[in-house]
Order: C-alpha cells, then structure tokens, then sequence
C-alpha cells in the first residue's frame, strides 16, 4: 500500500508538467467533487445527490442539500486523491447552464478555494463537460453526441472549433418526460417507467414529435397521462411511452449520423443508463456501419470529475477566469463555449 | 414500375433508389422499416410520412416551387415514385462557390421558400442536404418528409431558423452572406411579411434553446 502511494508519488513527480484540478459540480441534483490529474486519471469523484421527498426538484432546498454536503465532499475527495490542497494546479466549477442557487452555490465555494489557495479558478460549460469526460473514458474521438438528460436534450458535433447544435428539444428534457410522468404516476422517476415497462402487454401509440432534428416532449407527456387517466394500464402507457421516446432520440441522433458522415455516437448524460435506448442506438448504428459509445453509469450523470477533467482542458489552454468574470449562467449553451483543445 | 438500377442515397430514414419507367428518369423514395422502433409505430410513421410528403409535394408544385413531380405512391411499401432531379446537393458545392454564384444561388433558395410559404407550406427539414441544384445553378427542394400545411409564421420562421443552423453548423463561414441574400430572395415573394417572419426567427432564438447567445450577450 505505501509503495504504492510512494510509486504514485513519484510517477507524478517524474512527469514534468502534470497538472491536477479539482472540478465542483453543482448545476441541480447533485453536488459533486473531482479531482483528475492532466495525464486523463481521475484521482477522485465523490457526488452526493439531493432526493426530494416528494415531487421534483425545489431548487433552494436542492443548493441548501449542497452547500450541507460540500464540507464533507470536499474532504474525502481530497483524501481519495491522497493529494493536498497545495498541490493543486486550479479550481473548476461549473458555471451553466443549471439552477440559479445551485449553480451559485458551487460556484461560491470554487471562488473561495481559489482565493484562499492563489489557484486560478475555471468556469467550465457543464454540456461540454459531459461531452469531454465522455470522450476521456470512451476513448471515441470526434463523434455525434446525444446529450439526455433530466434537463437537458441535444444531439451535437464537433465543426470549427465548437460542439454545434444539430438538434435539441423545443420544449422538455426527455429525461423530464419520463421522471415527471413516473413521478406523477405514482412509480418515481427514472428507471421507474422503464422497469415497469418490462411487464408490459400491449403498445400503446402515443403523439411522436420529430421536427427536422429537433424533438418535442411536452405533448407526449400530457397524451401519456391522459391515457392513464382513461384507465389503460399503468406497465402498457409506460411502454408506450419510454418506446416513443427512445424512438425519437433514436431517429434524431441517425439523422445527425447521416448528416455529419461521422461514425461514432457517444450518449452522455443521466439518461446514457437506460438500456433499452443504448439497445436501440446499437440496432441504428449497426445498420449505419456507426460504433455506440455509451458513458460507464459512474459518469453518466453529473459528477464532480467531468468537471475537474474540462477544467484541466481549459487550463493546458489559458482559458482561466477572474473571479470578478465568474458569474453563473443558468441558461449557457454548449456553443458557447471554444474547444480549443479539440483533436 | 420498372427496375431499380442504384441506390442513389441512403438517408436517414429513406432509401432512394434510381430507376428507368418508360424512357423516365425516374426516383423510388423508400421509406425503410426501422428495426429499432415498435412495429407498430414503425409502420404508422412509414405510412403516415409518405401520404404526407406526397400530398404536400404535389401542392407545392401547384404554386410552381421547383420540386420533383410525383408518378405514383405505394403505401403499403411507403414508397413515393417521382421525377429525378439531376443535380448536387447545395451543401456538397457552396464551400466552392464564388461569391457571385453562392450569391445567386442563395438569392434562388430564398424565392423558391417564399413560394412555399407563400402557399401555405411548412418545409419542415429546410437543410443544405434538402436543396439540390442543378447545372444551370437552378435549386430545387427535396424530401418534404416533415413538411406541414399551414399558415402559422412560427413554422415558417423555423424554416429559416432551421437553414441558419445547418449552415452554422457546417459551412459557418459563408453563412452571414448566404443568409443575406436569401432573405433578399425570399422578400421578393413574401413582401412585408418578411419583417414578421424574422420578428418570429427572433423570438424563437430568444427563448434561449437555439443558436449563438453572444451575439446578443450584450
């Protein structure tokens, strides 16, 4: 165990240059702490998820959750990652898009670490953070990326220096759709509607919502419980819908496929877990001569490390920020942001 | 109908197929079973898509949008058999274009996009891969698999929305004069209601889900 520790020690040392970042991740659900070193190890990643007690996610009581956990996150992560603070190279935080009090409550707690440690301090694009980690733990190189997730839905690609957007949501996440259909169904959120689905006995159609590449959720939501309130069954409508769903990101994603000419399709987000979508996403790719990355569930959905790993991006290019220019942007876009480390 | 000689394109949700009726050239486009959707709505969406296309196809060609003529539907084979049009698809050719050329070009889109919408028709999909232009430089649009009847400016303004993204997403250099000229175009069949359309494309970017917000950060 201390040869270890003492070879690690050392290896880190040997390699002139390796840069260590600790990443906060705060933007809803979960608050986060990575530590990943620039040679792409993730030292740690320790997350802590709020679960509300009934109904969706109350923003304050979410960042109150956060800012209760962070002491404690903070310090195991540290003692995971066997580094000290002195040791490391900067401070990520997530920046947007997310919830108001969350986003400022990680992001307060970043400010302060790199002020009181004289480190520089990272805003990093949550969306492009679950793009990269992706891309580090998969090993893909330039793929399509479907991004779904509770709050978010996009498919996009790497062209001229950003990930554009080929196709999003015009209204609610998927990941919405099927939490907020579980929950009001009495089942709870994801994978609820898609364990119950299992038993299902008959398909039930339900409004399917592809415009262009550009998808619309809000409408199936209501006709799916609607159905429910006309008394189909509960494991039926489930089916129906998470196959409507999956169906719809499915085609979304092909076209983006056909369009960009691109072979390698990497699912990121809290939604990346579902099986029977990555079952389907296979199935497309098969047919399209594409290859399916799926992200491992340990970084599927927020995490602390996607962070600290974006942040070390940033920072190999001089993309830190001053504390003055490190307010939140609850509504950012992943084409915001410049991906000069792309390749 | 007579034999199918070549693929000519495999889509994202169609097949189309090259073949000779009678001296015609003529194109089968196929929409193929998807094996990764439920049977069900597999066949329901094949089927409800090709009346669809076909429908709307032949309505445009009513107010004279340059669009492939139809020769026959086959439902149950979610198959639309129709004109071949000779030509590359703009995406493949404006990054070689010379300004006056990519000018003109985008000036013709824009003409034949009023005339849609002029005549009540949503496009639905309006991309670079959609337009295919011919020698003479003259664009015709293609696959109105997600086109819509009607009058809502909304669905026109997405129209617009839609062709600004694919250009930004793959040729953002030519996009601002591109975008320039086909509005150029456009206004000569819609008038004033161009000012309404892109109030509309506005306000669709502004509900934050669509294109670059720094151009308006501050």
């Amino acid at each position: 165990m201390i040869s270890t520790l003492i070879i690690i020690f050392f290896e880190r040392r040997l390699r002139e240059g390796t840069k260590i970042v600790l990443g906060i991740e705060s933007t809803a659900h979960t608050f986060g702490v990575g530590i990943v070193s620039s040679d792409g190890r993730i030292l740690a990643n320790e997350n802590k998820v709020y679960r509300p007690s009934k109904g969706g996610i109350h923003p304050r009581e979410a960042a109150q959750h956060h800012s209760r956990v962070a002491p404690e996150i903070l310090r195991t992560s540290i003692s995971k990652a066997g580094v000290s603070l002195s040791e490391l190279d900067g401070i990520a935080f997530s920046v947007g898009p997310g919830l108001g009090p969350c986003l400022r409550t990680g992001a307060t707690i970043a400010r302060t670490l790199a002020l009181s440690l004289n480190k520089p301090l990272i805003a990093v694009n949550h969306g492009v953070a679950h793009i990269e980690i992706g891309r580090l733990v998969t090993g893909c190189r330039d793929p399509v990326v479907l991004y779904v997730a509770g709050g978010n839905t996009l498919v996009a690609a790497f062209n001229a220096g950003r990930y554009r957007i080929f196709g999003e949501t015009l209204d609610i996440a998927a990941g919405n759709c099927l939490d907020t259909f579980g929950i009001k169904a009495g089942i709870g959120p994801m994978p609820m509607p898609e364990v119950v689905a299992e038993k299902a006995k008959s398909f039930v159609q339900l409004p399917y919502a592809v415009k262009g590449m550009d998808v619309s959720f809000s409408g199936l939501l209501t006709a799916a419980l609607l159905k429910l309130k006309q008394g189909v069954a509960l494991e039926d409508v489930c089916y129906g819908l998470t196959e409507t769903v999956y169906s719809m990101l499915t085609e979304v994603t092909e076209r983006a496929v056909a369009y960009t000419a691109k072979n390698e399709i990497l699912v990121v987000g809290g939604l990346a877990r579902s099986k029977r979508l990555k079952g389907m996403l296979d199935i497309m790719a098969r047919e399209r001569g594409a290859k399916v990355y799926t992200i491992p569930d340990e970084y599927a959905g927020d995490n602390g490390a996607m962070i600290a790993w974006n942040g070390i991006l940033h920072l190999m290019f001089g993309m830190v920020v001053d504390v003055e220019d490190s307010r939140i942007k609850p509504r950012m876009r992943i084409d915001e942001t410049e991906v000069r480390w792309f390749r | 109908m007579g034999e199918p000689t070549a693929i000519i394109r495999l889509g994202a949700e169609a097949t189309i197929y090259a073949l000779n009726w009678n001296g015609m050239e003529l194109i089968a486009k196929r929409r193929v079973p998807k094996s990764y959707r439920h049977p069900l709505l597999d066949k329901e969406i094949r089927m409800q898509r090709t009346v669809s296309e076909a429908r709307i196809i032949s309505e445009a060609k009513k107010y004279g949008v340059a669009c492939p003529v139809i020769i026959l539907v086959d439902l149950e084979d979610a198959t639309i058999y129709m004109q071949r049009i000779r030509g590359i698809e703009a995406r493949d050719i404006i990054g070689n274009l010379n300004q006056e050329d990519l000018s003109k070009l985008a000036r013709r889109v824009g003409v034949l996009t009023g005339m849609l919408h002029n005549g009540g028709i949503a496009h639905g999909d309006l991309t670079l891969s959609n337009v295919i232009v011919d020698e003479q430089m003259n664009p015709y649009l293609v696959d109105f698999g997600l086109a819509t009847f009607t009058k809502d400016i909304e669905e026109f303004a997405v129209d617009i929305h839609l062709l600004d993204r694919s250009l930004q997403s793959t040729h953002y250099n030519v996009k601002d004069g591109f975008m320039q000229c086909f509005l150029e175009g456009y206004r000569t069949v819609m008038g004033d209601m161009l000012n309404d359309v892109l109030k509309k494309v506005k306000d669709i970017e502004s509900r934050g889900r669509y294109v670059e917000r720094e151009m308006r950060k501050r």
